[in-house]
């Protein structure tokens, strides 16, 4: 009932020859339901190292934006929370600011604290729930259950705050719907004093174990140029020495109040690598950086409305008279999201809606972090920009003739041998380089 | 960077042929009150290039997302350009709205320039139809590869169509799976 793949399209992908006549093909993925893209990883391999990769996502496109051009901006809204399972609260924030700029919408300034409040919140969810994966794709899966043990408090606060884990909807055009009442201040205080107090134990276990630093320091590097000029956004261009931060270049909400600036490695003292390791020394000091930004919303927030338009009906007739354009962008925990959203009188739908979320322009990033990585290096580094891991379901390797398939266990098996042969290899007293550039050339 | 100069810069290289340019600034902040800004203008696609180049070489250049939406008989384009990132309200978004009639979309493209741009526009491809001279590569990025239609196209005559024949494929379960 389909069409068949027409000749031309079969041609050009026969025009992606290997890299080279020795290589051979290691397609990884598709698949993985969580994230808008889903995606699928062609490796050429040349030995144990990556010579050339090709992406593909769009397994799971749901045509979001052109089921949106279908309804009313209010239940737009609550489509557009459901564009990303992890940080569903970037979509809105994004979406209220574009709208809110085409109608014309004043909000009030509490509402934007709390704006502020909640996106932060999830920042740090955000950044534990990927600092577990990174752990478990190396092989600590001691340190993931750890790490995600201690994500919990930050989810039932959300859930405290909001009614929800996930999915929170708490922002609506023109300001929030619910407020965080003071009598929760104290339990925010605590939980923040409680990450607060971690901190310390982050920094030992990902920043000072030697075998993480082996498996990390100079994988999956993205040189500051390259970051530049493939438009990185988030924690992985800032690992590369951008200082590229909507929440400071842009600033939105509350945030013009409360300075905040973009985080290098550079902030800890340390000399910009560009590779895995630096982007988890950025997230770790941004789970900080997130804790200081709602202790301070919490001192500074001025009483008063939370929004602009309390009944649904009132703010569906005004938005049904709004025309006009406008952009909103937010940064997310993994980088800049921005919603593009036209109105037109008399019209209950969006005329044109645009949405891109950060993977989006951290796809084109990831052909230079693959290129010259190990086969085992492969979960680490494509984990390292925070898209859906699960996208690594299986592996088929086509060798010659023979058809092999590698389970998702299987390569994250080659990963956990890696850092075994490197915490056996070397004591935790001697890290050098050569484990994480030379591992593999070593063992042949 | 502020935006006066962004249209500076583009007025110096472009004169006449940047139409209608309108700065929409924003105050944002509380206690700290920040001017935010946004250029909004018109280009030919003949302009396209060199008002890119233009902005490289102003200032850090990030390019968003290209928006695009089909008028009528023609196609519109809007590219949402970051400028100037790296400091404290130190970015103006330059939006630059082109159209190109849909019997020859042909727009130049950007990946010389900014090879971050070739996600977006290799999104437009298949969802506009839009055909961008010079990207390295025209595949399909998020479409199956044998989708016969551009989704946001308002005239496609086979979308409808191709919609229906999907539902009922879908509807039919496992049976129907076999003859897809």
């Amino acid at each position: 009932m389909r069409e068949k793949v027409k000749p031309e399209e079969m041609a050009e992908a026969n025009e992606r020859a290997p890299a080279c006549s020795t290589c051979f093909e290691v397609p990884i993925g598709p698949i993985h339901p969580a994230l808008k893209e889903g995606i699928r990883f062609t490796f050429w391999i040349e030995g144990e190292r990556i010579r050339k990769v090709d992406i593909r996502p769009g397994f799971m496109h749901r045509g979001i934006e052109f089921m949106g051009t279908k309804r009313n901006l209010i239940q737009v809204l609550y489509l557009a929370e459901r564009i990303c399972g992890i940080c569903s609260i970037s979509h809105p924030l994004a979406i209220v600011q574009a709208v809110e700029q085409a109608a014309g919408i004043e909000v009030p300034p509490r509402a934007q604290y709390i704006r502020v409040i909640i996106g932060e919140l999830e920042r740090i969810h955000s950044h534990l729930l990927w600092a577990g994966v990174a752990a478990h794709e190396l092989g600590f899966d001691t340190l993931l259950h750890y790490v995600w043990k201690v994500r919990e408090p930050v989810l039932d606060l959300l859930e405290d705050l909001t009614g929800n884990r996930i999915n929170y909807a708490i922002p609506i055009y023109g300001g929030v719907r619910r407020d965080v009442p003071p009598e929760k201040y104290p339990v925010l205080k605590n939980a923040l004093r409680y990450y607060r107090s971690l901190v310390d134990d982050f920094v030992n276990f990902f920043l000072r174990d030697p075998s993480i630093e082996a498996r990390t320091r100079g994988v999956g590097v993205l040189t500051r140029e390259e970051a530049d000029s493939l438009c990185a956004v988030g924690p992985t261009a800032r690992a590369s020495g951008l200082r590229k931060d909507v929440r400071q270049d842009w600033p939105y909400f509350a945030y013009p109040d409360l300075g905040v600036r973009a985080i290098t490695p550079e902030d800890m003292g340390l000399e910009v690598q560009g590779d895995v390791y630096d982007r988890i020394v950025v997230r770790l000091l941004e789970v900080v950086q997130s804790i200081e930004i709602i202790e301070r919303c919490l001192e500074e927030m001025p009483d008063g409305e939370i929004i602009a338009f309390p009944k649904v009906a009132a703010l569906l007739a005004h938005l049904k008279k709004a025309e006009g354009e406008g952009i909103g962008r937010h940064e997310a925990p993994r980088g800049e999201v921005i919603h593009y959203i036209r109105l037109q009188a008399d019209e209950e739908a969006p005329v044109v809606w645009k949405v891109k979320a950060p993977t989006y322009s951290n796809l084109m990033p990831w052909y230079p972090m693959f290129r010259d990585q190990e086969i085992a290096d492969i979960p680490i580094v494509a984990a390292s920009i925070d898209p859906c891991i699960c996208c690594m379901e299986r592996v088929q390797i086509v060798r010659g003739g023979r058809e092999e398939t590698l389970w998702k266990e299987q390569l994250l098996e080659l990963s956990w041998a890696k850092t075994r042969r490197i915490v056996r290899g070397l004591g935790p007293s001697h890290v050098t380089r050569r484990a994480s550039r030379g591992g593999a050339d070593e063992r042949r | 960077m502020r935006a006066e100069e962004v249209l500076a810069a583009l007025r110096g290289k472009l004169g006449e042929r940047l139409r209608n340019p309108e700065v929409r600034a924003e105050t944002v902040g509380y206690r700290r009150l920040r001017e935010r800004e946004c250029l909004w203008a018109e280009i030919g696609r003949e302009d396209l290039l060199e008002a890119v180049r233009t902005l490289k070489e102003l200032a850090p250049l990030h390019i968003s997302i290209i928006s695009g939406a089909d008028v009528g008989d023609r196609i519109e384009l809007i590219y949402h350009l970051g400028v100037g990132y790296g400091t404290e309200t130190g970015e103006v978004m330059v939006n630059l709205r082109l159209t190109v009639p849909k019997d020859d979309p042909v727009v130049p493209s950007l990946c010389d320039i900014l090879p971050g741009a070739q996600t977006t526009e290799r999104e437009k491809i298949e969802f506009l139809g839009v055909e961008f001279e010079g990207i390295p590569d025209t595949r399909k990025l998020f479409l199956p590869d044998d989708l016969p239609v551009h989704p946001w196209r308002k005239d496609e005559p086979e979308l409808a169509g191709y919609v229906r024949r999907t539902v009922a494929w879908e509807e039919k379960g496992d049976e129907g799976k076999g003859e897809a």
